[in-house]
């Protein structure tokens, strides 16, 4: 998996990174998923038309979905003032974060060779992007309660095995960006 | 002079504030890498990176760390930009913190 030797930084803003096309597909795909999985809730009965157009949601209660409630969280321990929150920012955080799993899919599919080249904003919304995915599938392993030592145990027929190779790969290009990132700042 | 001057207007504004204040929590985290967090202070609250890694420290020995406080919008405010880069982040009155 890991192929890629990561970002390195480029002159003043420029980071720049190879991947390979196996881990290109990842990321596009686990990107896509991403998209996909943020998409807007349609409640077809409640759906004020008005109230959508300036990014006002109709509904208000947490996401029932595990991996949807980490990336779109309360704001409030308060269960009314969370829902008040929501109902009015919801559904910008969703096109946000949409957007950064965007640059990360359209940038590496525009890329034949798999030849990446992020500017700081970019850098910004990669490591946004690539955080979504690595906390979607945190959850999917249930990390907040197995430890890193049983997840290097898993059988290799385990399909988490899988996940968790991923989820690893993940952090290590996260790590990897930021340090080029943090390379170049006053300390 | 200036410096004093916008010191004291802060001063008289928050006498005079019934809104404040309010503060935004950073909670601990599994997932999010600690340089990540660092560099999420740095990038949103224009942190030094000496205060955006006590602070990251704070959240990751202690569980939670206060990241800003003001008024309930601006609170507001930030725990929005903390939720779009995946940090888990509440507002609340600052007494119960």
């Amino acid at each position: 998996m890991n192929q890629s030797h990561g970002f390195i930084r480029h002159g003043e803003e420029l980071f720049v990174a190879q991947f390979s096309d196996s881990e290109k597909e990842v990321l596009v795909n686990l990107s896509q998923q991403i998209i996909e999985l943020l998409a807007e809730r349609v409640d077809q009965n409640d759906q004020d038309p008005l109230a959508a157009m300036v990014g006002i949601t109709t509904h208000d209660s947490p996401p029932d979905d595990e991996v949807l409630l980490r990336l779109l969280p309360n704001a409030y321990a308060d269960g009314v003032d969370a829902s008040e929150f929501r109902r009015y920012t919801e559904s910008v955080l969703r096109s946000k974060k949409q957007a950064h799993a965007m640059s990360i899919r359209t940038m590496l599919m525009s890329s034949e060779d798999g030849s990446i080249e992020l500017n700081h904003d970019l850098a910004n919304a990669w490591l946004g992007g690539i955080n979504d995915i690595r906390l979607a599938l945190g959850v999917r392993l249930n990390v907040e309660k197995n430890t890193h030592e049983e997840l290097e145990l898993l059988a290799p027929d385990d399909p988490m095995r899988g996940v968790y190779g991923v989820y690893s790969w993940l952090g290590w290009l996260q790590g990897n960006l930021l340090q080029a990132l943090m390379d170049g700042l006053e300390s | 002079m200036v410096k004093i001057k916008s010191k004291i207007e802060e001063e008289i504004n928050a006498i005079f504030s019934t809104d404040r204040p309010w503060i935004t929590i950073v909670w601990d985290d599994p997932v999010n890498l600690m340089d990540y967090v660092t560099y999420v202070f740095m990038e949103l609250f224009s942190f030094s990176r000496e205060r955006a890694t006590e602070l990251m420290m704070k959240v990751h020995t202690e569980g939670k760390a206060v990241v800003s406080e003001g008024t309930r919008e601006e609170m507001e405010h930030d725990v929005a930009r903390l939720h779009e880069y995946g940090l888990w982040a509440t507002l609340q009155h600052g007494d119960q913190g």
